[in-house]
């Protein structure tokens, strides 16, 4: 059963082959074909793998293969290999998964397209790429699938290239990527240098003996490695090329920048949680900064009107979700907010791309209203993914971020303020989802009679993934319900031999910190949901029932209107501060250092040698008698130095 | 006198059977031009290199051993040495034709025995091991090349370059002979082995001998110098090489330089061994050649650059080449002399392939002047390909057969100055090498440019004939293949260092 | 018995007057007799060396190296006759058509 692990990443890359290679020579439907069959083949070589796990005895959960050795030079010694672990299985069931359901909507999505064939042929490379990143067993390989992931978000953000904001996005995210990777690779090496090898197995069990917990050194190497995290999983600072990749086409932001993707960073930070048990700071900046980001996007996705930049902003929301519930050392329902926020969030951008779709490529939420009777199915999914990701009891995301709640309050590494935030934002979330519902599919209508000619419900292609991805957010979230509801919590119990290591470096006031037990988490349970109520209430009377409202609150709070709206003003902010003087430094480089110093070097030696060679051979005066004396003042001087040595 | 025994020395002519074949062959090529009716312009040529193949045939079945006393000693070493110069004659004359065709109509017999003679003398230098051989040999190698170089009698240039050769030559063997009579005096004796151990002892025991070995180091560097063409004493060589006959030049530029070479491995690394490196000051032979050989790279690249004429071109880039074969013989270790070998064999299919381009270019055209290259490589394709090759062979561009060559040479060095400490003035020596390596790919290239990115076409359409196509490919397939598969020659040189007393 | 340092010092001296002379002359053939005058200065020391070492070495080694400078001077000779046919001149420094 090991042997058949390489499969799941050769499928998609033999797809992206087929397809990449004969570009243009195929038709259509065997474009289609080869494309989602090599998913749907490493969907089910993912969920056999996955059963043969599961029939392993809990602790020996591991399956690894190793291919060969790639690099074998002196100390460095990394393979090509695969490792499947508890952690791992869920990854890949996700990305296969609802990377099929992807492939399969963007048949239909992307049926006009002319670029088609080169669009299915980089969606296979970057799920090759991401199943390579969650398969690897080291960091290295990891890196190759990281990087491997970002260059395919570039090139498919930027898939609409004669488009100037496209490409310019596709840019932006290589770019701010790469400022992440550098902290990643910084960390990566020092983990090298202190435990000699970049194998997660070696690396988790040398860890307790190499670092000491606390120390200065283990926290820089988890500060570093969240750098990286945080630029491909846009946190703060890092943030600013989610909202501009929206320029792809719809399901590439649902695949890459909802569901898979931007839960990188996440899946390095659960696979290194040895090493941030060992650094609570770093756990602490962590899930500061999550929660930070999580309250600063929903703040922003409130006053967007763009349909595709509401969902971007809540992405970025509901990651800061994911990493706040690491930073509280709760990595299993960091994972678990992953996997639900997957079904959900990939459907919210399915259901925009129907809908706009069906808009004639109207994206602006203000022209839209009153889709429901138009879009049925559209809208009843869409209604699923918004109650799941409002937290509404029963759906996925309730028992997902309901975890993480608790658990930033309850957690000897958690504290009652980052509860607090996440509350907060909670409320936020459902209300500017809400606000996305009613604006596009309840009330008036507010296109043109012209768009509204044209507004049809997607055809089967496109439906079919909507309602499986409708059905999973709603019992997605089953396998995970906490223990007070008085199940088993059987996503906690199948992560928990990754984990286990990590666990002894909690805080000895773990016991204790579970303060109030059961009695306070029903508490804040129930708060939330009424908060969340609430906001949905709110919702529903500012842009259902009495626009005006909303309206006048605009107008009101105009200056907190257009910081949001503006989204803080932090990439015009970044473009004075961090781009102008790159761009001026280089530009000095160029004209002064290269130009004047380098050239100026070589050139000058050039002329030098030519000057020289023009001493030279007057030498050669064409006359035998000086030749001859040249020859004795030879020997003579040959004499005379050799005498005086 | 002592007593009236007289002992003979064995006398075995059987080891000599190349060179004694190759003279009466040569003496023979001279009559027959005579008494034939010279019906065909051609017939000395295809004998004389008959000839040669037929000494290169007798060569391999030739035992090793020592005939006329020490006089006379086949070793691998000379045998090496003697494929080198039959070789360089048999392209060298084989290249020929073409400008021997018109120009030269009364006496073609002796310009192809001639050359003979002058290999004969090569070869027997290379079987020398003691100095009066060594003398005679070399002067049997000069002499005919001095008549060689003026042949074309009508030509301002030919005699010129004739009479400058012949001037500065005399000279230095003038200084050559001074040079041997002081080593003959310190020693005692003439034969090169016993020299090397009797020199070492005289000077354990007296050191004042230490100026008078200087003088001959000196004197004998400066006959042998001429030969090779190492700075100061090199400034013979451009002219002759521009003025003499194309093939005359080739042949110098290979054997000569070839024969200078194993005189002075016979001379200094076998005869004055004990008296290399620092240690050793001031009678050390190992700087003062290394500085020669840094003298030679510098100048040989520098002043290449601004020539116009492709024979002078090449003069500067010949004596560039033997700094660096120079740097090989004073790194005193198996690979050293080995690398000599190997370079001087990857030189000789390079440098003669290249002055058999330039006869054939000659004969068509007239001229030597690089600008007449211009275009050539839309009409003559074939020419300026073959041309390239050899001239990136020479600027030492792997794969070709020049790149092993430099990095044996530059290797060997490097191997030695890691080995001995006080051998770290190889360092340098090797850094001037690669420095002055890059500087002459520029114009080596700048041929190139010239035949293939000029913007008209040549009006020449130059075809080859015959035999120098048959040069010309030899010349590349001995570029090209010991550049892919050097492993054979660099064991057939090694077997040289053995002659040297260096185990590998 | 007349040391061998006067024999040495001789020949030096001979060989300076013929380096001299090859450097200072103009007439091709006087340069050639200044170049033999070196030859024989070499060949002096060798017969010195020979003599104080009491070995026939150096004597051969004379006998073979004035048959060889008296070839070189045939060719020699010879060369400065076809260089006086082509440019009627046995001045060396008018010989300066290639040069640089």
């Amino acid at each position: 059963m090991a042997d058949y692990l390489y499969l799941i990443p050769l499928f998609p890359l033999i797809g992206f082959l087929i397809n990449g290679l004969l570009l243009g020579k195929l038709s259509r439907s065997m474009v289609n074909l080869v494309a989602c069959a090599s998913v749907a083949a490493s969907f089910v070589v993912s969920l056999l793998l996955f059963f043969d796990l599961k029939s392993l005895p809990p602790d020996s959960r591991v399956i690894e293969q190793v291919l060969f050795t790639w690099i074998p030079s002196g100390t460095l010694h990394v393979n090509f290999g695969f490792l499947l672990d508890p952690l791992s299985a869920v990854m890949i069931l996700v990305v296969t998964g609802v990377g099929f359901l992807i492939h399969v909507y963007s048949t239909g999505y992307m049926k006009h397209d002319p670029g088609f064939g080169r669009y299915f042929a980089y969606l296979n490379l970057f799920t090759f790429s991401m199943l390579t990143l969650v398969l690897a067993n080291n960091y290295l390989l990891m890196f190759v699938g990281w990087e491997g992931v970002g260059l395919c978000s570039y090139l498919l953000i930027g898939f609409w290239f004669e488009k100037k904001s496209a490409s310019d996005a596709g840019k932006k995210a290589f770019i701010v990527n790469r400022i992440g990777d550098f902290g990643f690779l910084i960390g990566m090496f020092l983990i090298f240098w202190h435990v000699g090898s970049l194998d997660f197995r070696v690396v988790m069990e040398q860890a307790p003996i190499v670092f000491i917990a606390g120390s200065g050194l283990v926290t820089a190497i988890c500060l570093l490695l969240f750098v990286g995290a945080t630029g491909k999983s846009a946190q703060i600072p890092l943030y600013v090329w989610l909202p501009d990749a929206m320029e792809g086409p719809t399901p590439v932001s649902a695949l890459i920048h909802a569901a898979t993707m931007v839960t990188a960073g996440v899946y390095m930070i659960a696979r290194t949680n040895i090493l941030y048990m060992m650094a609570p700071d770093a756990l602490m900046v962590v899930a500061i900064i999550g929660a930070a980001t999580a309250l600063f996007a929903a703040t922003i996705g409130l006053a967007q009107n763009d349909i595709k930049r509401v969902l971007a902003y809540s992405t970025v929301s509901q990651l800061g979700y994911m990493f706040l519930a690491c930073g509280v050392a709760s990595f299993t329902a960091g994972i678990f907010h992953l996997m639900t926020h997957a079904f959900f969030k990939a459907l919210l951008f399915l259901g925009a791309g129907s809908v706009i779709h069906a808009m004639s490529e109207q994206q602006d939420m203000r022209y839209m209203g009153g889709l429901k009777k138009y879009l049925p199915i559209t809208y009843i999914t869409f209604l699923l993914a918004t109650l799941a990701i409002s937290g509404i009891p029963g759906f996925s995301g309730f028992f997902s971020k309901d975890e993480i709640l608790w658990k930033s309050f309850s957690s000897a590494n958690g504290h009652p303020i980052l509860w607090a935030i996440g509350f907060v934002t909670a409320g936020l979330t459902a209300f500017y989802m809400f606000r996305l519902v009613y604006m596009t599919f309840h009330g008036k209508e507010r296109m043109d009679d012209e768009t509204r000619k044209h507004i049809h419900e997607s055809p089967y292609s496109m439906t079919v993934p909507l309602m499986v991805l409708g059905v999973l957010s709603v019992i997605g979230g089953w396998i995970g319900i906490p223990h007070i509801f008085g199940a088993t919590n059987y996503f906690e119990h199948w992560l928990e031999p990754v984990m286990a290591a990590g666990k002894h470096f909690a805080p000895v006031h773990t016991a204790a910190a579970e303060s109030g037990g059961a009695s306070t988490e029903w508490m804040l349970m129930i708060l939330t949901v009424v908060f969340v109520l609430a906001a949905i209430f709110i919702a529903y009377l500012f842009y259902n029932k009495r626009t005006e409202l909303a309206t006048a609150w605009r107008q009101r709070l105009t200056g907190v209107h257009n910081l949001l709206l503006n989204k803080y003003y932090v990439d015009e902010i970044y473009g004075a501060i961090i781009v102008r003087p790159v761009i001026n430094l280089s530009l000095f480089l160029w004209k002064v250092v290269d130009v004047v110093f380098i050239d100026g070097f070589i050139n000058g030696f050039a002329t030098m040698y030519d000057g020289s060679s023009e001493f030279m051979s007057k030498m050669q005066t064409g006359r035998v008698r000086s030749y001859a004396t040249l020859f004795v003042i030879g020997v003579v001087i040959l004499i005379a130095y050799m005498v005086m040595e | 006198m002592s007593s009236m025994d007289i002992t003979f020395p064995a006398f075995d002519l059987r080891f000599m059977a190349p060179e004694i074949f190759l003279f009466l062959w040569a003496l023979f090529v001279f009559a027959y031009d005579v008494t034939s009716k010279r019906k065909s312009s051609t017939a000395a040529g295809y004998l004389a290199m008959l000839g040669l193949m037929i000494a290169g045939a007798i060569l391999a079945y030739t035992n090793y051993g020592q005939g006329y006393g020490s006089m006379f000693l086949f070793e691998p070493a000379a045998k090496f040495f003697k494929i080198i110069f039959l070789g360089s004659a048999f392209m060298a004359i084989g290249s020929s034709f073409g400008i021997t065709k018109e120009r030269i109509i009364n006496h073609r017999g002796e310009f192809f025995g001639l050359i003979l003679l002058s290999t004969v003398g090569m070869m027997f230098l290379s079987s020398s091991n003691e100095l009066l051989s060594l003398y005679i040999g070399l002067e049997l190698t000069t002499i005919p090349l001095f008549v060689l170089a003026s042949f074309f009698k009508d030509n301002k240039l030919s005699v010129e370059a004739g009479i400058k050769y012949f001037i500065v030559g005399a000279f230095s063997s003038a200084l050559l002979v001074y040079g041997m009579s002081f080593l003959y005096g310190l020693s005692g004796t003439t034969d090169l082995v016993q020299m090397k151990i009797n020199i070492a002892m005289t000077h354990l025991t007296f050191k004042e001998i230490g100026v008078i070995l200087v003088l001959a180091n000196v004197l004998i560097i400066a006959g042998l110098g001429f030969k090779l063409s190492l700075p100061p004493f090199h400034q013979w060589a451009p002219d002759v090489y521009e003025g003499s006959p194309t093939p005359i030049a080739a042949f110098l530029s290979v054997g000569s330089k070839a024969a200078g070479l194993i005189a002075f491995a016979k001379i200094f690394v076998n005869g004055l061994y004990a008296f290399n490196g620092p240690e050793m000051a001031p009678n050390d032979w190992g700087i003062l050649v290394g500085i020669l050989a840094c003298a030679a790279m510098i100048l040989g690249n520098t002043v290449a650059i601004r020539q116009t004429n492709i024979k002078r071109m090449l003069a500067y880039s010949s004596i560039a080449q033997v700094g660096y074969i120079m740097i090989g013989m004073v790194t005193m270790n198996d690979l050293g002399i080995a690398s000599v070998g190997f370079y001087i064999f990857a030189y000789m299919f390079a440098n003669m392939g290249a002055f058999a381009i330039v006869a054939i270019f000659e004969e068509r055209t007239g001229s030597c002047e690089i600008q007449s290259y211009a275009g050539l490589s839309h009409t003559s394709p074939v020419l300026a390909t073959t041309f390239a090759v050899f001239l990136l062979s020479l600027a030492g561009i792997p794969p070709l057969a020049g790149f092993f060559a430099k990095f044996f040479v530059f290797a060997s060095a490097i191997k030695m100055a890691q080995a001995d400490a006080t051998a770290g003035w190889l360092y340098w020596i090797v850094g001037v090498g690669l420095l002055t390596a890059v500087f002459s790919l520029y114009y080596y290239a700048n041929i190139i440019k010239v035949m293939f990115f000029s913007k008209e076409a040549s009006p020449y359409r130059v075809h080859y004939t015959f035999p120098s196509f048959g040069i010309v490919l030899i010349g590349i397939a001995g570029v090209i293949i010991f550049g892919l598969y050097p492993e054979p020659i660099l064991k057939f040189a090694s077997d040289i260092s053995l002659s040297f007393g260096f185990l590998p | 018995m007349i040391p061998i340092s006067a024999y040495l010092i001789v020949a030096a001296v001979l060989f300076g007057i013929g380096t001299v002379g090859v450097l200072i002359s103009r007439n091709m053939i006087v340069v050639f007799m200044c170049v033999e005058l070196m030859l024989n200065a070499a060949n002096l020391a060798l017969i010195a060396f020979s003599r104080a070492l009491n070995i026939m070495d150096g004597h051969v080694f004379v006998f073979l190296a004035l048959a060889v400078a008296a070839a070189e001077a045939a060719v020699g000779l010879a060369i400065v006759l076809a260089v006086y046919r082509n440019r009627e001149t046995v001045n060396i420094d008018r010989f300066d058509m290639m040069k640089w």
